[in-house]
């Protein structure tokens, strides 16, 4: 008897709990906005550096006197990366919060959860880095995306080709996830446009180590460029591979992700030189405040921010400027105001515009970036460029 | 009905009044995936606890119901014919089980465990592969059916309630019996007649029926689905058997009390401790681990009895 006794207490504690967890809601002058985030998880670093920007954006802001007198507030809560947990802490905000918008969330299949969420109960909601072009492309009239969609990343990449490389063949290698795919995809479907011969289209399973049997194939083919769209360790690994097998394309690209990051660097030490990388976002810029983000978020956390970091610094302050705008903090007002947002960030323009399959989806250059003398450098606009590219790229054997 | 059945049947009862206490969609959502996961307990239990064959890999299950849902209503184009796939996903399910069961269960102890573990990381891969069924990793996404979480509330609850019955009627009856003979010694169930391989075999296709049917349901209420999500190791295979293992295994109530624990505790502890929160679950694991080692009921259980058993040879001495 003890046993359904002791279920019932179970029931009903939990039952106590939930309840009394929704009066923990804060009053004062303040803005409260709730931000979904892997904290922990396999994506945790890109979530650790995106609160940071977040936070610091949010603190400079209120600095200067925050939105209409009314301080921003954050309510930034793990996720763990997984699409149940972002939902339910997207329904929590909604329901029970009553946070009239949400900004946030990493990955592609997070973002997307919390866009279903978000559009359901009518409540704007920003996407930050969720790169899948299905988010914006459901018709959904309360899902804005700041950052552009995966098919896009690699507009630089193509006015290079285009203006420059002027490839004959590519070798497209991807890492079997939904952002790998969607990205080497619009690669491919460029490439057969284009005239360029795409003589390997390979996926390879997330979280390899050894690329040769796949890099042999490459070489094999001896295609102009190889293309690579890849996480952190499969990007440091596959330049390390490609140069022991002494594989030497015109240029190595990667598709933005790992390639972009400073970590890369460090683990493909000398294999990284020259390799080039399409990315949404450098430093270098020509952007009103990248710099200074740049500067400042590596004095106060000690490390380089990449184009992750920016698009969090960037949406924190679309969403101050959405709020000074909106004639209240209702969940309609904001929307309307963010769909007239037009502004210049540190990560570039935003203007939510629709095209296409898209809708409310921001639309931006895209850069390409070049290791040179183990650094990042922008090779490419020209206009915006830190240095002049190298390419094509001395073979390994003619390296010092 | 005897009075003890009925005081069983009372927390089903105020677990079905849940939605007319609240509509709140949030709360809704956490106890839609409590009975989700109690689903999954249950039947992992039946294969784990009750038949003694550990599974790995019963993300085989839940991502083959899942996908063949996603997969019916992609081909069909009307979410209507998802709820087909709690009937359809479940049966898949059983078809990849009869296959790995038939095959495996002939063998003895570990190549069961470690089979089904490859079993789901083949179907993973596969999945990820096989663009033009499954589209690969962008995975399959489709708008659900209801706005309303109550319907969903009592789908899923109606879906627990069915595999408690089935699961409560078959280990009551012969192959019940014979579950608990080879989980205690095969040797000695074989010496009595009983055809072990077929009796694992049958306790296989329920679990596996019913962790199929969960992943259908999982598919029509979250409306996405990617390989990465219903094949995960970590996140559906291990997570059923902790929720197993730390509720009581081979208990009646043992995989809800830890489907309550890892699913709605977790969340509260996410809600009050905020970061770190990790940290502090994970205190509690230990704690319950070192407190109830079989289980939170299945160590209840056991003091009960051995009280009783005391007061027993009190009252012969």
């Amino acid at each position: 008897m003890a046993k359904p006794r002791f279920m019932q207490l179970v029931t009903l504690a939990l039952l106590v709990g939930g309840m009394s967890a929704s009066l923990l809601l804060a009053q004062g002058k303040t803005f409260k906005v709730g931000v979904p985030l892997p904290l922990t998880g396999a994506e945790a670093k890109f979530g650790e550096m995106e609160k940071q920007a977040y936070e610091m954006a949010v603190n400079e802001i209120n600095a200067k006197g925050g939105v209409k007198g009314t301080n921003l507030v954050l309510d930034i809560q793990d996720s763990g990366g997984k699409p149940e947990t972002a939902t339910a802490i997207v329904e929590k905000f909604i329901t029970i919060d009553k946070y009239p918008i949400v900004v946030g969330e990493y990955s592609s299949q997070c973002s997307y959860a919390v866009a279903g969420v978000a559009e359901k109960y009518k409540v704007p909601y920003l996407v930050v880095t969720g790169a899948a072009d299905k988010i914006t492309q459901q018709g959904w009239k309360n899902v804005y995306r700041l950052n552009p969609p995966a098919s896009l990343y690699n507009m630089g990449v193509f006015s290079f080709f285009e203006n420059v490389a002027k490839p004959k063949t590519i070798a497209i290698l991807y890492e079997n996830t939904d952002f790998g795919t969607s990205t080497s995809k619009a690669m491919k479907e460029y490439c057969d446009a284009h005239g360029v011969n795409v003589v390997l289209f390979e996926g390879y399973q997330a979280g390899g180590v050894d690329f040769k049997p796949i890099l042999q194939k490459v070489k094999s083919l001896r295609p102009d460029v190889v293309y690579m769209v890849s996480y952190l360790m499969d990007a440091s690994l596959l330049m390390r591979q490609s140069k022991e097998l002494d594989i030497n394309p015109q240029i190595f690209i990667g598709g933005g992700a790992g390639h972009t990051l400073p970590e890369f660097l460090q683990n493909a030490a000398e294999a990284s030189e020259y390799c080039m990388s399409a990315t949404l976002w450098t430093p270098q810029a020509k952007y009103p405040g990248a710099k200074e983000f740049f500067d400042n978020f590596k004095k106060k956390f000690d490390k380089e921010p990449d184009y992750h970091g920016a698009e969090a610094y960037a949406a924190a302050y679309v969403l101050a400027d959405t709020l000074k705008r909106a004639k209240s903090f209702t969940a309609d007002d904001i929307r309307t105001a963010l769909s007239e947002t037009n502004m210049m960030t540190a990560f570039g323009p935003v203007k939510f515009v629709s095209w296409g399959k898209f809708t409310n989806q921001n639309r931006m250059d895209t850069l390409v970036l070049q290791v040179i003398n183990k650094k990042f450098e922008t090779v490419w606009p020209k206009e915006g460029a830190s240095a002049k590219y190298v390419f094509p790229a001395p073979h390994w054997r003619d390296r010092k | 009905m005897s009075r003890k059945n009925l005081i069983g049947l009372l927390p089903i009862a105020a677990v079905l009044l849940i939605p007319l206490l609240t509509q709140n969609p949030y709360l809704l959502h956490m106890f839609i995936l409590s009975l989700l996961w109690i689903v999954l307990g249950q039947s992992w239990n039946l294969l784990g606890g009750y038949t003694g064959q550990i599974s790995y890999g019963h993300a085989a299950f839940f991502g083959v119901g899942a996908y063949t849902t996603g997969i019916m209503v992609k081909s069909g184009q009307s979410p209507s014919t998802a709820w087909w796939g709690l009937l359809f996903g479940g049966l898949m399910a059983a078809l990849v089980a009869a296959f790995i069961g038939w095959v495996c269960f002939r063998l003895r102890g570990s190549y069961f465990s470690l089979s089904v573990l490859a079993l789901s990381e083949v179907l993973r891969l596969v999945a990820v592969n096989w663009n033009r069924l499954t589209n690969g990793a962008e995975g399959i996404l489709f708008i659900p059916a209801f706005t309303q979480k109550t319907y969903y509330y009592y789908i899923v609850f109606a879906l627990a309630a069915v595999n408690l019955g089935v699961i409560r009627w078959v280990m009551r009856s012969k192959p019940g019996y014979y579950f608990l003979a080879i989980r205690e010694d095969q040797d000695c169930a074989e010496s009595l007649g009983i055809d072990t391989t077929k009796y694992k075999l049958l306790s296989l296709l329920i679990s596996a029926f019913f962790t199929g049917a969960a992943g259908a349901f999982y598919m029509n209420y979250m409306g996405f689905i990617d390989p990465g999500i219903v094949f995960s190791i970590a996140d559906i295979s291990i997570m059923m058997i902790l929720v197993t293992m730390l509720g009581g295994a081979a208990t009646k109530w043992g995989p809800a009390v830890g489907a309550i624990l890892f699913i709605l505790v977790s969340e509260i502890f996410r809600v009050w401790v905020g970061s770190g929160h990790l940290l502090f679950f994970g205190v509690l694991i230990i704690a319950i681990i070192i407190y109830f080692p079989n289980g939170i009921v299945g160590t209840l259980v056991d003091r009960r009895t051995r009280k009783r058993r005391l007061r027993g040879a009190e009252a012969v001495a």
